[in-house]
């Protein structure tokens, strides 16, 4: 467009002659207008302000968070940004609470994930059978996924208790000796969240696969029975392989979400859940806002970021590939 | 090899709401070995329901589907010894092309892998797809994904083939192009295969056998040329054969032995007339080739009428005649050679010749009398 107008311009008979002065001061103007009539200058006021919000409020934040990071802030007190050590680093692999913590997360992580996608298949899988009140399945499996992380966590809590619903039910079945106290033992703190977690979204992995499920013909299931499969053979080898884009679309939700399941072991445990059942966000919030050492608060902020761009990046970059992004 | 019947075979389906919908009444057919049956007819007359009972993907209301003497009704689809092309092709987009044909093999039989591989590559080496094999479905073209749909169906060597429209997802040229090969291949295999198409043109140049479904209900089996030529019904006359037959609803005037239309008379030999056996409301019908132009209107059978619209075709020019001039009068078509010029309004005389009459019974539908075919090569179907 813009090349177009430039082109007019030049054919414009009015901007060939006269003195040397009016036409430099003219091409001036041209340019002016040239400016003035882009695409790109026409729309600042649009994605400026946002823009700048954005870069101002997380990227700068997240810089803000690193320059933090490297400095010896503690206590009260301004950070010195004179001086930038890696001490905060350096200190990491020998604290026993940072290890456990990044144990649990990594264990949180990958049994939350693994465990919500296989019950959220399943799900998946049973209601797509063209079952009857399907609708009414898909609701309340969805449900607990529209519920906040502090109502479910307080609701598990009343569960785990050791009078809680769970205990009462094993008692009540004859079955006291599998009765424990699931948020005090630290043999169970940590399944008991995931548990918890996987009850909470395996509706939303269900929906993904749902949505799998309903983009591959029925045709498909078809040809594979006409050509001899069984029902598992026809699941194994024909469904799920096809379900592949909607697992890895979930993976990274799930993953990304683990990282940063604060609230929920912070509603239920408070800052401090114990070596069995602390993860890196809990952690880093202990570090920050309870013990003062926001140095080091930062610098687990910024391994937290770290393990976030290590799971998003590679599907970002294949999304990018593939012309998705 | 095997012979395939439907034995009175009917498909009911049950909405929600109670409602019955009858989508295949009654049908019988028989499929001898080696014999390739068209099943044609409009959308939602059924034809791909009765495929997909003979396939075993629906299951059957009432009736018997037998292979030889097996009956096969409650039988899973792969226990019944067929192979199906879907329209879609329906390839595994996850499975490269040879995995693709491999499967019905690996899931349905106790086959070694190493002859699995030499059947698959024969297969594809007949439907020259041999290059392919390591490719995916998606990054194949519609012409190939045929082939290996053909080729997944073909290394079963089943007793039956069904196609199901396996051609309508392909341009003309090729679509044409896979119409002889698929005739080649089916005689090569000699399996007996049942081939769903609403596209007449692919029902006549490929059958041995049309059956025409209408409405769920069989309306006539034959051979194309029995289809075209002998109708049983206004139904057959005027799907098979493009452009369809004319029609004129007319009534027997048996005191002048002629059938009167609003526009014209049309006088009858003795001999049509006693085959209409005094039935009063009739419609009479004829090809669009079967009609010619020339000659002088005063002779029997002779009209005089007006151009409306020509159509050439190259080899031959469909010409839109009407008995009188301006909107609303009826049209009809007459196919004249290629060659004959005519030009729009123009006053030409249609000659509509007695031999290649044929009327049926308006209320019925049922044909009264066919033309009549001298010899076998009187008249080379228009398609």
């Amino acid at each position: 467009m813009d090349s177009l107008r430039n082109s007019l311009q030049r054919l414009d008979p009015r901007s060939g002659h006269g003195a040397d002065e009016p036409v430099s001061r003219e091409r001036e103007g041209n340019r002016f207008a040239q400016l003035r009539g882009s695409d790109f200058v026409e729309s600042i006021p649009f994605w400026l302000p946002a823009t700048l919000l954005v870069l101002l409020f997380v990227y700068g934040a997240i810089g803000w968070n690193v320059a933090i990071s490297f400095t010896g802030w503690s206590g009260l007190g301004q950070p010195d940004y004179t001086n930038f050590t890696l001490e905060m680093y350096r200190q990491m692999p020998a604290d026993q609470n940072f290890r456990a913590s990044l144990r649990n997360t990594v264990a949180l992580l990958v049994a939350f994930t693994s465990v919500s996608l296989v019950v959220g298949l399943g799900l998946a899988l049973l209601v797509d059978r063209k079952i009857r009140f399907e609708n009414t399945f898909r609701t309340i499996y969805l449900l607990p996924m529209a519920l906040s992380f502090v109502v479910t966590a307080i609701f598990w809590s009343w569960m785990y208790a050791s009078d809680g619903l769970i205990n009462t039910t094993l008692a009540a079945v004859g079955l006291e000796a599998l009765a424990f106290d699931w948020l005090g033992d630290p043999r169970f703190k940590l399944a008991a969240v995931i548990f918890a977690l996987v009850w909470q979204f395996s509706g939303y992995c269900m929906i993904v696969y749902l949505a799998g499920l309903r983009s591959i013909p029925d045709d498909h299931y078809e040809a594979a029975r006409i050509d001899g499969a069984s029902t598992l053979t026809l699941y194994r080898r024909v469904i799920i392989p096809q379900l592949r884009s909607s697992t890895i679309g979930a993976t990274v939700v799930l993953m990304v979400f683990a990282l940063k399941a604060f609230d929920f072991i912070y509603v239920m445990f408070g800052d401090n859940p114990g070596r069995s059942a602390d993860i890196l966000a809990v952690t880093m919030y202990r570090q920050a806002f309870s013990a003062s050492e926001w140095a080091y608060g930062a610098a687990i902020a910024v391994v937290l970021f770290a393990l976030a761009l290590t799971i998003i990046g590679p599907y970002a970059y294949t999304q990018y590939k593939r012309g998705a992004l | 090899m095997a012979d395939l019947t439907l034995d009175d075979v009917s498909k009911v389906f049950v909405e929600n709401d109670g409602n019955e919908i009858t989508a295949v009444d009654d049908v019988s057919l028989e499929i001898d070995d080696g014999e390739f049956l068209v099943l044609v007819g409009p959308s939602g007359c059924g034809k791909s329901t009765t495929l997909r009972m003979v396939a075993g993907l629906e299951t059957v209301s009432s009736g018997e589907i037998r292979l030889d003497d097996r009956v096969i009704n409650d039988r899973q689809p792969k226990e019944r010894d067929i192979a199906m092309v879907f329209q879609s092709y329906a390839l595994y987009p996850h499975m490269t092309v040879r995995e693709n044909m491999s499967f019905g093999l690996e899931e349905s039989t106790d086959m070694p892998d190493d002859e699995i591989a030499s059947v698959v590559a024969e297969a594809a080496e007949m439907l020259g797809i041999d290059e392919l094999l390591d490719r995916k479905p998606d990054d194949l073209s519609g012409g190939q994904q045929q082939r290996v749909a053909l080729g997944r169906a073909i290394v079963r060597d089943p007793e039956v083939f069904l196609l199901d429209e396996p051609l309508s997802n392909l341009d003309a040229k090729l679509r044409a192009q896979m119409r002889t090969e698929l005739q080649r291949l089916q005689e090569e295999l000699d399996v007996a295969t049942i081939y769903v198409t609403h596209d007449q043109t692919e029902a006549m140049t490929m059958a041995d056998k049309i059956a025409i479904l209408d409405d769920g209900q069989l309306q006539q089996v034959g051979t194309p040329l029995e289809c075209y030529h002998e109708p049983e019904n206004l139904f057959v006359a005027g799907f098979i054969g493009e452009p369809s037959m004319n029609f004129f609803d007319v009534s027997l005037d048996t005191a002048d032995e002629r059938l009167v239309h609003d526009d014209f008379d049309y006088a009858l030999s003795a001999e049509t007339q006693s085959a209409l056996d005094g039935t009063e409301a009739l419609v009479l019908g004829i090809r669009p080739e079967d009609i010619s132009i020339g000659g002088d209107a005063d002779d029997d059978h002779r009209y005089e009428t007006v151009v409306d619209v020509v159509e050439p075709m190259g080899n031959e020019n469909n010409v839109y005649l009407t008995f009188e001039e301006g909107d609303g009068s009826e049209t009809f078509v007459a196919t004249i050679d290629g060659l004959e010029r005519v030009e729009e309004g123009e006053r030409v005389v249609a000659h509509v010749p007695e031999d290649a009459i044929h009327v049926f019974d308006r209320r019925t539908g049922r044909a009264l009398r066919n033309r009549r075919l001298e010899s076998e090569t009187a008249t080379e179907p228009q398609l």
